[in-house]
């Protein structure tokens, strides 16, 4: 079995961040995504059709799909070659965009009193943050084109 | 230069009819005409100028410019320059007159523009649906900008069935297919026979039909199609994915960096020895020779092999993209590739003896299926069927594409026009693909293997390519388009242009020979998109199970 | 219940009825390396036959195609019960990359009834190896549905406007739950 086989697509929620650029880029569409509001985006991947080809490995930027190198994939129901994640995309309280939320361990990050900074240390997080506007740890830059 | 002479040659003969032309490289020629005009240029080029005519697009261009596009591409061989004769047609009724009269060869290419674009061809001698599915409604033209891709449109009739032409007088019909053991795919020949001998026949066949050209138009983008290409094909995938990538390039003037070009190379190469071995293993189990075939099968296991190590994927190698190749072959999988060519040369020699000196396989071979040079210029067959009959062409040579400017290689020909040359053509194409693979592992050297890409890809430019499947030229037109997909895609495999030799070549011979004649082709109906004979005394029809006809074939001592 | 039947009918060797609609091939060409001395599937008594009637699995590849619908369905009611049909391939399974165009129907469950599916673009030989012994019972099958979720519904949805300051602490005034 070659190192670089490609086998069934494994999808890894962890490192997902839900930015659908694997759903773009399948040439069977065989990835899709579904929000349900803007906290809740579901992404499925129908197993059914899907080709193999690696696309989405290739252009995913979190690396959260490998290629794995099982190819003994055969079933007697279709639904059972579907992957699905439920991604909560929370809401930057700074300028509204979604970004990941990670582990259980980050999650501590963002409730709670935390009032960083001690002498520009930074880090800081917390609603006062948002009130008092000072920068979040995390800036996300977006490019302008003026 | 050559380019410019053969212009300058059809601009002093014709003058008033060309528009406009364009030569964006040497070897590419683009010629707008006048819609009038291009029955007699066709003919001057397809006769006096001894050209080889490749195949004839039709495009919906009316979001664009209002009008129609139909292309005639044309092959000057010996002086490696691709042609293409454009013309455009007014929106609202296009009609062309047929080109079919002067080049036989372009009966199929034209049922085709009819049937998927709607773009009539007055005086074609035999009108009739060649490519859509049987109960599909007359007047709804997939191709056309205006379906979507994935319509089905309301007057389809579930069970119509293909309506064959009146047999004539005194027939037996024997119904062959869709399915068929020998051949893999679904395919319907009609054939009138008389006694035992072949008097002529009928194809239906396009039941592969997928919509990939639609598909490649409305919802892929320029680098998933590659993606799509491969799956063509279940054995020329990687053909179909250069040559898809190399029009784009050309159209776009792209050059891929010359690492990836060797890659490409290879991997054509590799992926021809295992077509050849697959045909030879193939072709001697029609003619009954079993422990052939699966010796050929043996041996060609290697190749996969090499293949998943090289690319993830046996057959679908996810090769190309626009700009270059995703898999790098390393220094450890270069001496794993030379020790498996060294293994398969050593096994392939031996088998190829035994091929030359079996008197049987001989016998059932030769002189059956002649297809000589004229049946070969009239139908544009390509390939061991054309190079069979004494006609040297070869793409690799005539219209030099990725590194086959850098290696050596013969082009084999033989004089034999029957299936027996066909298979001696295939079996020491095999040495040759050995040899140029080992010529570019050599001549390789370390460098980046895609280009990066920065703007976007001009637009409405069109490129053609022509890539040397194992099966003759495979030919792709591409005209690049807006939001990251082409406008029109059209593929032509070989199969496309070797069928239409087919009637020719099982004229007057035996039933029992029909399958090593069709065999012989090399057939690959996926590419291209069944078996009915017709007794001509008798008038009675005849079914004939698919297995009695393989034992007929295997059974003829 | 399938899984007894088979065992029970087929008992260890299969005739198997290779029927293509409309693909490229390149599945067809694994059964038939599936064949041949390497993987050499007729040490298991698989045996490919011509005629539908002769055959007990019938292994379909290719996408459904309308041209080719009703001959399908044709050569699966030849075929004597009882019977299987295994679909090859990511075209059979789920329409592959055509599933939605103009002359495709779909995967070929929409034209025969699948008992098997057999993934893979095209499934190396092994993998049809392995599921015709999945079929027949021989091994487990190891494909099951994943699912991930980050988060339980109902969660609290914070909208920026509601911030009120309440001397040291920022609360939210109203929490949403989704």
């Amino acid at each position: 079995m070659p190192e670089g086989f490609r086998g069934r697509p494994v999808f890894d929620g962890n490192k997902c961040v839900g930015c659908g650029g694997c759903a773009n880029n399948c040439p069977a569409r065989s990835i899709l995504i579904f929000d349900v509001c803007q906290e809740l985006r579901i992404l499925q991947y129908v197993g059914g059709r899907c080709t193999y080809c690696g696309r989405c490995a290739e252009v995913c930027p979190e690396k959260a799909i490998t290629m794995s190198r099982e190819f003994e994939t055969s079933t007697n129901d279709i639904g059972d070659a579907q992957q699905r994640m439920e991604l909560f995309m929370s809401t930057c309280q700074r300028c509204g965009r979604c970004f990941k939320d990670e582990s259980a361990l980050e999650k501590l990050k963002l409730t709670g009193y935390r009032f960083d900074d001690l002498q520009n240390q930074r880090w800081i997080f917390g609603a006062g943050a948002y009130q008092e506007n000072q920068p979040a740890v995390k800036d996300i830059f977006i490019e302008m084109d003026w | 230069m050559i380019a410019r002479e053969r212009l300058n040659q059809l601009k002093d003969k014709f003058g008033s009819a060309i528009l406009r032309a364009d030569l964006p490289s040497d070897r590419q020629l683009f010629v707008w005409v006048q819609p009038e005009a291009v029955k007699e240029l066709c003919r001057h080029i397809f006769r006096d100028l001894d050209a080889r005519y490749v195949i004839s697009i039709g495009a919906d261009d009316r979001p664009f410019s209002g009008k129609f596009i139909v292309a005639h591409d044309f092959a000057f061989d010996t002086d490696h320059v691709l042609c293409s004769l454009l013309a455009q047609l007014p929106g609202d009724e296009p009609k062309i007159e047929s080109i079919s009269g002067v080049v036989p060869a372009a009966n199929w290419a034209e049922r085709e523009m009819r049937d998927l674009v709607g773009i009539e061809s007055v005086g074609h001698p035999y009108p009739k649906r060649l490519v859509l599915p049987d109960g599909w409604p007359e007047d709804v033209h997939p191709l056309r900008k205006d379906v979507p891709w994935n319509h089905v449109p309301p007057e389809f009739k579930e069970g119509a069935s293909f309506e064959f032409e009146k047999t004539p007088e005194g027939c037996t019909v024997v119904p062959f297919g869709p399915f068929h053991p020998t051949l893999d795919e679904p395919a319907h020949f009609r054939l009138y026979v008389e006694g035992e001998m072949v008097r002529g026949c009928e194809y239906r066949g396009f039941m592969a039909h997928r919509g990939i050209e639609k598909l490649a138009e409305s919802v892929m983008s320029y680098n998933d199609i590659p993606v799509l290409a491969e799956r063509i094909c279940g054995i020329c995938g990687c053909v179909h994915s250069v040559a898809y990538t190399q029009a784009v390039e050309a159209a776009a003037a792209l050059r891929p960096p010359p690492r990836a070009e060797y890659i490409r190379t290879i991997l054509l190469e590799m992926e021809r020895l295992h077509s050849h071995l697959l045909w030879v293993g193939l072709a001697c189990h029609i003619v009954g020779f079993d422990t052939l075939f699966m010796q050929a099968f043996r041996i060609r296991e290697p190749v996969m092999w090499m293949a998943e190590k090289i690319t993830g994927n046996r057959k679908t190698y996810g090769l190309c993209v626009v700009g270059g190749v995703r898999w790098d072959i390393t220094p450890e999988l270069k001496a794993e590739l030379n020790q498996t060519l060294n293994k398969l040369q050593a096994e392939w020699e031996p088998l190829v003896g035994a091929v030359s000196r079996d008197k049987n396989i001989q016998k059932r071979t030769r002189g059956v299926g002649v297809a000589d040079r004229n049946v070969v210029k009239n139908a544009g067959a390509v390939g061991p069927v054309a190079r069979a009959a004494g006609v040297d062409i070869d793409c690799r040579r005539d219209h030099p594409y990725a590194a086959y400017d850098r290696v050596d290689f013969r082009v084999i020909t033989a004089t034999g026009c029957d299936v027996w040359s066909r298979v001696v053509v295939r079996m020491k194409e095999v040495f040759e693909s050995i040899a140029i693979i080992r010529q570019c592992l050599e001549k390789m050297e370390p460098g980046p293997l895609q280009l990066e890409i920065k703007d976007e890809l001009p637009v409405g430019r069109i490129g053609l390519s022509s890539v040397e499947a194992p099966r003759g030229e495979s030919h792709h037109f591409v005209i690049t388009g807006e939001n990251n997909r082409p406008r029109r895609w059209r593929v032509r495999a070989p199969t496309y242009q070797n069928l239409q030799a087919v009637p020719a070549m099982i004229r007057d011979q035996q039933i029992a020979d029909m399958t090593i004649s069709l065999g012989s082709i090399d057939p690959c109906f996926s590419c291209t998109d069944r078996m009915e004979t017709i007794e001509l005394r008798s008038g009675e029809r005849k079914t004939w199970p698919q297995k009695e006809l393989l034992a007929l074939s295997q059974g003829k001592k | 219940m399938l899984k007894e039947l088979c065992q029970k009918m087929f008992g260890r060797s299969l005739w198997v009825y290779h029927a293509n609609s409309g693909g490229c091939n390149g599945c067809d060409i694994e059964v038939l390396n599936a064949l041949t001395p390497y993987y050499d599937a007729e040490r298991f008594g698989i045996r490919l036959v011509g005629s539908p009637r002769h055959a007990d699995v019938m292994l379909c590849q290719g996408p459904g195609m309308r041209a080719t619908a009703r001959a399908l369905r044709a050569a699966y009611e030849a075929m004597p019960a009882p019977k299987l049909v295994f679909a090859i391939g990511s075209c059979a399974c789920g329409g592959g990359m055509w599933f939605d165009s103009y002359s495709v129907l779909g995967p070929v469950e929409k034209v025969v009834p699948v008992n098997y599916y057999i993934l893979g673009c095209p499934p190396r030989p092994e993998a049809i190896i392995y599921g015709v012994a999945v079929a027949l019972g021989l091994m487990e099958k190891k494909a099951a549905p994943v699912e991930f979720k980050q988060t339980e519904l109902p969660i609290p949805r914070y909208h920026p406007e509601d911030l009120r300051r309440q001397g040291d602490l920022v609360i939210y005034e109203k929490a949403e739950k989704v």
